[in-house]
């Protein structure tokens, strides 16, 4: 299927989504940043699996969801989202903040999903360092501080080469509004989840860059010995942003991931 | 016309070129910058300077808080309020004012102002603000949140002033099972309350229709007078008719023997408006905090930031005032026929303006400025 912009209203909120691809579903939630659509990984990864990549409620061009206090009202509403689209139970791909909405949905309801993919989620205090306060910085000086070296990305002329139009400003201004709604304090984490997780025998891939300014790496191995069934897999000379920095290397360990049979220890056989 | 006496206790005992390193006074300047002993001499001498103005007839005394930044280190207005409670006799206590959105518990505030106000004999003049970025990064409450918790604050406030206790409050910020302050304001049914503004439409017409006394601080003449229109948009929405003495404005103002030694003091002021307000937008407008309509007011209010403009173009502004007592009579009556406010808010003491110099200026305006004013 070639890639649709869809609508889908979920819980009175009118969802825009990017749906495209083949095989079984794939939900993907995208970061503070915004839904970027269908990115060369997307792309990729589409061509084994039917890729859901809704826009979150309060970002991009989805309706407001002001109700909301923190990333577990966005688990809980994206599990409304599998339902109401009836994928069944499908992986679930995350990244930065959408990986920490993907923590969240698995500890709420494992059996909603199949395969869990944490790309560079927050969502864990980090034993060492910090997480990058983001909000604490004007936008044009954060951007060059989340991806290790702009000028080994593919996409990154056509994403990030232009001044920003005033549509584009506004819906920047709406993203980091509504990331903020979710994650001001405690800051980018939720000191409860770090229970939560060892009850998450879903197969697992940590995806996370070694060069991460954002979010210590250190927060990778934190959830691969939280998850008792998870591995961690760390990309060099990549910062926060593996689909966008990598995207070749991305979709392939995705893809290998996705694709291979499931463990027989890990209970979490599609049915 | 009414005038206030106002300082904002600055510790500015530091050099300047070390405040330059760091991308703002607020928040980045380490505090081992400060000194403890100085401080303390500070704080005598500002209180000092507030009783004189007292003693030489200012109509009220504003205070006002913030919190992390060199430039005001009144970090608690009630306190300061309780203070010149004992100290003083007759001004106002204009306290603008307390910043309700990074406020946890308003039932404290309810009772703290109540006691000022008991002190005081009912002098207290109680001002509510949203605050600058800064105290919302300073209290990590989230600026998103920051209108509704202003108001949420501000509704728990007055229901502790006017409703009698034992109630409960569950609201959205806010939640309390026992509420029954053992200390209520003197002033019936409550003090008098202020709201101040520099950018925001939303607050001028709110302030409009409950009738608070409305405040626009440091703005061109031109935006103070839009946003006095959108207050009377607010008003005339509840059939409310506005008088000057629902109005204020707020600037910078130093007198003194001569024209040139009065100049001279008041370039102190230039501080105030460049090197303490220095800083990422970010720090004081952090995501969320101000809505598209404020954002979009507050860059067409301020077409050049009070930093970019020379002390001689501050004073054209009528941003500072700074001359003998007749020039500052002239003066004040010009921004009085300019706005038709019936409050004006002096900021008369500035860093490193020093003590001999603010006394001798509050006692002039005092003997000479006052007294003149009081007709208008």
């Amino acid at each position: 299927m070639r890639p649709q912009e869809k609508t889908i209203s979920v819980g009175g909120i009118d969802v825009h989504a990017w749906v495209g691809g083949q095989g079984d579903p794939l939900l993907v939630l995208h970061g503070a940043g915004g839904n970027r659509g269908w990115t060369r990984w997307i792309e990729q990864v589409a061509e084994r699996f039917t890729v859901w990549a809704p826009t979150h409620p309060g970002f991009g061009s989805s309706g407001d969801a002001d109700w909301m206090e923190g990333i577990d009202d966005l688990a809980r509403f994206h599990l409304w989202f599998i339902d109401a689209v009836g994928l069944g139970r499908p992986h679930v791909l995350g990244h930065s903040i959408g990986g920490w909405t993907a923590a969240e949905m698995a500890a709420m309801s494992p059996g909603s999903i199949d395969k869990l993919v944490l790309v560079a989620p927050v969502g864990l205090k980090p034993e060492a360092g910090e997480i990058l306060d983001v909000f604490y910085y004007p936008p044009a000086q954060l951007l060059p501080m989340t991806v290790h070296d702009p000028k080994t990305i593919p996409e990154w002329d056509a994403l990030f080469g232009h001044p920003p139009t005033p549509a584009e400003l506004e819906i920047a201004t709406r993203n980091r509004e509504m990331t903020a709604r979710l994650t001001w304090k405690p800051y980018m984490h939720n000191l409860r989840l770090a229970r939560f997780l060892p009850r998450v025998t879903n197969p697992a891939l940590i995806v996370w860059g070694r060069e991460d300014r954002i979010v210590p790496v250190v927060c990778g191995e934190q959830y691969r010995r939280l998850l008792p069934n998870a591995t961690l897999s760390v990309l060099d000379r990549c910062g926060h942003l593996p689909p966008l920095e990598q995207p070749d290397a991305f979709a392939r360990l995705v893809l290998d991931f996705l694709a291979a049979p499931p463990r027989a220890a890990g209970g979490s056989a599609r049915s | 016309m009414k005038l206030y006496y106002f300082s904002e206790m600055p510790h500015h005992e530091f050099p300047d070129e070390e405040g330059a390193k760091y991308p703002s006074l607020r928040l980045e300047f380490p505090n081992r910058f400060f000194d403890a002993a100085r401080a303390h001499t500070n704080y005598q001498r500002y209180l000092d300077e507030y009783e004189l103005a007292d003693r030489v007839g200012f109509d009220g005394l504003m205070i006002n808080e913030h919190h992390s930044t060199p430039s005001c280190v009144d970090v608690g207005a009630n306190m300061t309020a309780a203070v010149l409670g004992r100290t003083t006799k007759r001004a106002k206590l204009l306290i603008l004012g307390n910043i309700l959105p990074i406020e946890d518990n308003p039932v404290r505030m309810a009772e703290q102002i109540a006691m000022a106000d008991l002190i005081s004999g009912g002098r207290v003049l109680s001002g509510f603000v949203r605050g600058v970025g800064v105290e919302t990064w300073w209290s990590n409450s989230n600026p998103v949140h920051n209108r509704e918790r202003f108001e949420e604050c501000h509704d728990l406030i007055l229901k502790c002033w006017t409703e009698p206790g034992p109630f409960r409050w569950e609201g959205r910020h806010y939640h309390f099972r026992h509420v029954n302050p053992w200390c209520l304001p003197l002033q019936k049914p409550h003090p008098p309350i202020w709201i101040p503004g520099t950018a925001s439409p939303e607050t001028a017409i709110w302030a409009g229709r409950r009738g608070y006394t409305y405040v626009p601080f440091l703005v061109p003449f031109d935006v103070a007078r839009e946003l006095f229109d959108y207050y009377r948009e607010g008003a005339a929405e509840v059939g409310r008719t506005v008088t000057a003495d629902d109005l204020g404005f707020l600037i910078c103002a130093v007198t003194a023997e001569t024209k040139a030694k009065a100049l001279e003091a008041g370039r102190h002021f230039v501080w105030r408006m460049g090197p303490t307000l220095r800083g990422p937008v970010e720090f004081f407008a952090p995501v969320g905090m101000r809505s598209r309509a404020g954002s979009q007011f507050a860059l067409r209010a301020r077409p050049r930031s009070l930093g970019s403009m020379s002390y001689d173009e501050l004073v054209d502004a009528h941003f500072i005032i700074a001359g003998t007592p007749d020039e500052l009579i002239d003066r004040f009556a010009h921004v009085q026929r300019e706005l038709g406010i019936g409050h004006l808010l002096l900021e008369a003491q500035e860093s490193r303006m020093d003590h001999p110099t603010t006394m001798r200026s509050i006692e002039l305006m005092g003997a000479k400025v006052i007294p003149a004013l009081a007709a208008l």
